[in-house]
């Protein structure tokens, strides 16, 4: 839906996570998965059957006891922005996965997927998960869903979507207020959750944005720059050894 | 052989009566019969006369929310601020105050325009922007009864839920965005 | 004319025709498609309008203030923080946002229910209903009273300060005994200290927004719960300007998710760390870089010093100077080099603003009396206890105080059997703290016998350290009463069960945070109505309280624990103290006691009301100044310990270095077993939910097995190789557990993580892994009576299956 068909808009959502402010205590996570009703299975420690949007990975130093280091990786979906096509919506054969060009966030058509999996192995950032299973909510936990996302079902892969609904929201807001819709903003439940406020979401191009501001901090970087995915999530942080891991494959 | 020739040019416009007739069985068939076997007929919980309310603004019961959601069907608590006690002596009306009013019950109304759960539908970007609410809604304006709602047996969808090629078709026609995003969640 | 083969194709060509040009196929086709993409039995969420309801968190003691989001007004979906709240800025933790699984749990108790069989047998717990259970209860503690058994009976409560816990304590002592018990946690450590030190019953609280230099000692300060709403606002307050403004120096054993995120980590052996601050303080003193005025005005003990007898006492000083604590002999010890003692100490004494913290954040009581006091030491050469210092004690909340209890004329104390409060009478004077001393009395039966047990928002058979010894005093006690919630270990236990609302379908509140020193108080009230044929407790107890004797009914009068909680708020009223907080820029992480802060409420009706809303009170921290020892100084001599009888060893007045006494020979254990508390798992009252479920990395939890951290070299030694099964064994117990070769374990040590093995509520909670407690070993502290966990002697053996 993206081959220059529509011109790209002047919004595009981002997000900086500090890892130095980060503690790695998962509220980000958590917030996510009762925002988006992520499903839950009573063993979650198969991390490759586990539905997670926003997941902590450990960093580590690579040292040696004393002078072992660790830190902790969010890491959502990073609505890569290469050039006509994120990795994942270019490789789904139904169209199920598109990028919106209009605020560059790539979100997921779920009974329009087929469950081929092409885009969880064409991403570089394993932000993609595969639903093996029907979700199913243990009673009375379906109480808990929430009726902004959707429920997802067995065969489809889900990921991260910036919140999406969050957007359509303010939008929704900004037609009734009479106000431009296209300069609402908006922040993501792992952004609000967040303890520490290392998150922090907003228009990067809009240069009064606070994500736009520190996604320029010298010590901001993005993970695997070198593949060309534009990633729209930035990293900060002031330790050199974590800065030269942004390279490798540590999603 | 000149024979049987004969015999079948004799049965050509025989032929197209039963072409013809089998064409008309089939249309009743495809235009008729099968629309009706593939909605099934359910009558609301309660009739609702939008015309016995016309001297109320539309807005009154169906409004945007100050977050920009859409109010949808007013709740009991909106019924009661005029139907606290019976309002005549209808049935209908019995059967509000005592199963609905007095139980502090909400009604379970079909609703017509219900669109599936992965789709997301504002009212606030379509509403005063050139579009009539008769644009996607029946014209309810001189309606005494709710008419019976119509749902496809085999999606379970509503006989009103809006199609997307409809909702694309007038997105492109007005310069709207046709991204997945915009009507999905 | 017959209708033949011929006809029949004709009609069907035509019928075919007619079809293609009827909606039919095409309807049918599109139709098809839709009903392959509609799964019908996936559920499809209520919709409706999303409103948000404030109220605070009661899930651990940090007391954050959030909201739920509720779809038409009836329906809980979530939990957020409070943009308005200073604290946590509408910051939330996983547990918080996690809290409506809990709500929603399916191992809820949905009624009161009775144990008809034998004890343990969830089948036998049949329902009853409320009037049942009510009276069963009621008739029950009246017999008791009646026939002068009022001591004997015994209670275990939560160890969060609220309203709760005044209304428990007001219920026991009316009802004639002493025996009600908190959980054991950190913070009594903490009190304990400060008694001994400042003669005042409060806990030591830290400044830690005004700090520069912390030097933590094993305080897991980002491994979440507990303190965690107090250390996100400091870590904010910290990263203010971009960078970190503060050094933050860890000092454990164990790389933990604090030392892997401080500034830097000083790896020492397990449960040395106070040999470390007493070698720091030995280098201080030598040096003589400490805070020379304060220690002479105000501190009691640093010299030599002579006790009530006249006896010569050697003082703090002194002991400090002694031979076990020079930078070699400390680092024998700890394992650390003599010079880096040396330099951690230079740059303790020589930072401004430095502090030294410990027992806050996520910790078991790791530390004796004389450790606690060996950290306070530290601060009190850094002069940090001076009014407007970064060490205060946590202030009071003004809240009215409950009425005096009534003497019930009809039941005599002399009466009946001695209870527990007889038996310890005069024994140690803080006799409070000896929760695992009661368990030790009622197990063994011979002090004391307990003839009902209530137990509510705790569950010690699962989550107490060294828990055989609750399972074991159980055994001695006729009748268990749970007020919980959930079907939890120990409410699987009871004979009777009368279940309490869930937080956010009752009135609760938070009185103060802990080691915070400002004054905090939050309240919730209910967001929804309850699902379940549940009860407040606190309704429970007045009801019950009702219905046992004229005194007990007049001690505790109201009619509801809303008029309670109105009660005791209209007592901040009163105080004209402290302040409304409704946004978020309020710095209440900064105050210090020489600010003052103006009440900004005009009534007590307003100030409830504002309260209700989801708005905090807080006040200034209150100076510690006036020290109430006898000495009427910072004792660092506790004179107290000594009250009732002379000491003899002078040390035993003094912080030191008290290694510890393992159980079993270093030959047939030869590693220690540390038992950790991560941030993804609860420990206490409340299982880990589904949703934190999936931040157990599986370096720790692999289906049902648990993984313990080792050392490489250590691994290598025992020639383990990553994840291979191994039995873990301690004097206590033992355990099957797979190994994760770390590099933040320290050689020698075997980590284990606490809050799994659960063997009660449901599928997503039980089975999995090991519960540590039951392999720790808990040690009663000499001075307190507090339990007090150290590492303990362990050993690995490789398990017959071998890898996996």
């Amino acid at each position: 839906m993206s081959e220059g068909r529509h011109a790209q808009g002047g919004v595009r959502f981002g997000m900086v996570i500090d890892l130095d402010k980060c503690t790695g205590c998962g509220a980000c996570s958590v917030a996510c998965q009762a925002e988006n009703n992520i499903s839950f299975r009573p063993d979650e420690s198969n991390k490759l059957r586990s539905i997670t949007w926003m997941s902590i990975f450990e960093l580590n130093n690579g040292g040696h006891y004393p002078d072992y280091k660790y830190a902790f990786l969010p890491r959502p979906c990073m609505h890569c922005d290469s050039p006509g096509h994120a990795p994942c919506t270019f490789v789904c054969p139904v169209n199920a996965t598109t990028r919106d060009e209009n605020n560059g966030i790539v979100t997921m058509v779920y009974p329009r997927c087929i469950g081929c999996r092409y885009c969880i192995v064409a991403c570089p950032y394993h932000a993609r998960s595969f639903n093996w299973w029907d979700p199913k909510w243990p009673e009375p936990m379906e109480s808990m869903l929430s009726p902004e996302v959707s429920t997802r079902m067995r065969g489809v892969v889900e990921k991260c979507t910036f919140c999406h609904h969050r957007l359509l929201a303010v939008r929704s807001k900004a037609y009734k207020d009479g106000t431009d819709p296209d300069k609402a903003t908006y922040t993501t439940a792992c952004a609000d959750a967040c303890p520490a406020k290392a998150i922090v979401f907003g228009n990067l191009l809009d240069p009064q944005s606070e994500a736009a501001r520190l996604s320029k901090d010298p010590n901001a970087f993005q993970i695997l720059k070198k593949l060309n995915t534009k990633p729209k999530v930035y990293y900060i942080s002031a330790h050199d050894w974590i800065r030269k891991l942004s390279d490798n494959a540590v999603a | 052989m000149r024979q049987k020739k004969s015999k079948a040019l004799a049965s050509k416009p025989l032929g197209a009566v039963f072409s013809l007739s089998g064409f008309i069985v089939a249309l009743v068939v495809g235009w008729i019969v099968f629309p009706n076997l593939l909605y099934s007929k359910k009558a609301q919980p309660l009739n609702f006369s939008h015309a016995a309310h016309r001297s109320e603004e539309c807005e009154s019961c169906h409004s945007l929310r100050a977050d920009g959601t859409y109010s949808g069907i007013p709740g009991i608590s909106r019924c009661r601020e005029c139907h606290e006690s019976a309002q005549g002596n209808s049935r209908e009306e019995a059967s509000l105050i005592s199963d609905y009013v007095e139980k502090n019950r909400e009604v379970v109304w079909k609703v017509y325009g219900r669109q599936p759960d992965n789709v997301y539908f504002s009212h606030a970007p379509h509403k005063g922007r050139g579009l009539e609410c008769t644009r996607c809604h029946r014209d309810v304006s001189k309606e005494e009864k709710l008419p019976a709602y119509r749902q496809n047996l085999i999606t379970g969808y509503s006989l009103s839920t809006m199609k997307m090629v409809e909702c694309e078709k007038c997105h492109a026609s007005k310069g709207a965005s046709n991204n997945c995003e915009i009507c999905h969640k | 004319m017959n209708f033949g083969r011929r006809a029949f194709i004709q009609a069907a060509g035509g019928a075919i025709g007619g079809i293609l040009v009827s909606p039919l196929p095409w309807q049918l086709a599109a139709d098809s498609a839709k009903w392959s993409q509609n799964w019908s039995w996936r559920p499809s969420p209520e919709r409706g309008e999303i409103t948000r309801a404030a109220g605070v968190c009661t899930m651990c003691e940090g007391g954050c203030a959030v909201q739920v989001r509720l779809v038409n007004g009836n329906r809980a979906i979530s939990i957020e923080g409070n943009p308005a709240n200073p604290l946590s800025e509408g910051g939330i933790c996983p547990l918080g946002a996690s809290g409506l699984q809990f709500l929603y749990a399916p191992y809820r108790i949905a009624q009161p229910m009775k144990q008809t069989g034998r004890r343990g047998d969830i089948s036998g717990l049949k329902p009853i209903s409320w009037e049942e259970a009510l009276g069963e209860l009621g008739k029950k503690l009246g017999r008791m009273r009646a026939e002068g058994k009022s001591r004997e009976l015994a209670g275990i409560i939560s160890n969060s300060a609220s309203s709760m816990s005044d209304l428990w304590l007001q219920f026991f002592t009316s009802y004639g005994s002493s025996n009600l018990f908190r959980m054991p946690s950190a913070a009594d450590g903490l009190r304990l200290a400060a008694q001994l030190t400042t003669g005042k019953a409060s806990p030591f609280a830290f400044g830690l927004g005004n700090a520069e230099y912390i030097l933590s000692f094993g305080s897991n300060l980002f491994e979440g719960r507990g303190v965690a709403s107090l250390v996100f606002a400091a870590l904010r307050q910290w990263t203010r300007e971009g960078k970190r403004s503060v050094k933050l120096v860890q000092v454990e054993s164990r790389c933990s998710m604090t030392a892997a995120r401080a500034d830097r980590f000083v790896a020492v052996e397990p449960g040395t760390e106070a040999a470390l601050a007493m070698g720091i303080a030995h280098v201080m003193v030598r040096r003589g870089c400490y805070d020379v005025d304060f220690v002479k005005d105000k501190v009691f003990g640093f010299e030599d010093w002579s006790d009530n007898t006249g006896k010569k006492r050697r003082g703090f000083k002194n002991l400090v100077s002694s031979a076990p604590y020079t930078p070699e002999e400390v680092a024998k010890v700890t394992g650390l080099e003599a010079a880096k003692i040396e330099e951690l100490a230079e740059e303790f004494a020589s930072r401004q603003k430095a502090l030294a913290i410990w027992a806050i954040g996520q910790a078991d009581n790791v530390n004796g009396a004389y450790h606690h006091l060996a950290f306070a030491a530290l601060n009190a050469l850094k002069g940090n206890l001076k009014p407007n210092g970064l060490v205060s004690l946590a202030p009071a909340v003004p809240l009215a105080g409950l009425p005096p209890v009534q003497k019930d004329p009809g039941a005599d104390e002399s009466a009946g059997p001695p209870g527990l409060d007889v038996v310890r009478s005069g024994s140690a004077p803080y006799r409070r703290y000896g929760f695992y001393e009661f368990l030790d009395d009622v197990r063994e039966g011979s002090k004391c016998s307990v003839e009902m047990l209530l137990v509510h928002e705790a569950n010690p058979l699962y989550s107490i350290p060294e828990n055989k010894l609750f399972e074991q005093a159980l055994e001695k006690v006729p009748t268990l009463v749970s007020f919980s919630s959930y079907m939890d270990e120990t409410a699987a236990k009871a004979d009777l069960i009368l279940p309490d609302h869930t937080a956010f379908e009752r009135y609760v509140d938070v009185v103060g945070i802990p080691c915070a020193p400002f004054s905090y108080y939050a309240l919730g009230a209910p967001v929804m109505k309850p699902l379940l044929d549940t009860r407040h407790t606190g309704e429970v107890l007045l009801r019950l309280a009702g219905s046992i004797g004229a005194p007990v009914r007049a001690s505790m009068p109201w009619k509801s624990y809303e008029e309670y909680l109105r009660f005791r708020v209209q007592g901040i009223a009163q105080s004209r103290k402290g302040a409304i907080a409704d946004k978020p820029d309020v710095p209440i992480i900064k105050l210090s006691s020489a600010q003052s802060v103006q009440p900004n409420y005009s009534s007590g009706e307003e100030l409830w009301k504002k309260l209700k809303s989801g708005c905090c009170w807080y006040d200034a921290p209150s100076p510690v100044a006036g020290f109430e020892t006898a000495s009427g100084k910072f004792e660092l001599a506790c004179r107290s310990i000594g009250a009732e009888g002379a000491l003899g060893d002078d040390k035993l007045y003094l912080p030191h270095f008290a290694p510890a006494e393992l159980s079993g020979s270093e030959s047939e254990y030869p590693l220690l077993l540390v038992a950790y508390k991560p941030s993804y798992t609860t420990v206490g009252y409340l299982p880990t939910p589904s949703f934190m479920n999936k931040l157990i990395p599986d370096k720790v939890l692999q289906g049902g097995d648990i993984l313990i951290e080792l050392h490489p070299q250590t691994a290598a030694e025992l020639k383990f190789a990553h994840g291979q099964r191994v039995f873990l064994k301690t004097t206590q117990g033992g355990a099957a557990v797979r190994v994760n070769i770390s590099e933040a374990a320290r050689p020698g040590v075997v980590y284990m993580p606490q809050g799994l093995g659960h063997w009660a509520y449901d599928l997503y909670v039980r089975g999995k892994g090991a519960n540590a407690n039951s392999l720790m070993e808990v040690h009663l502290d000499p001075v307190g009576l507090m339990g007090t966990l150290l590492p303990c002697r362990a050993q690995l053996r490789s398990e017959e299956r071998g890898n996996l």
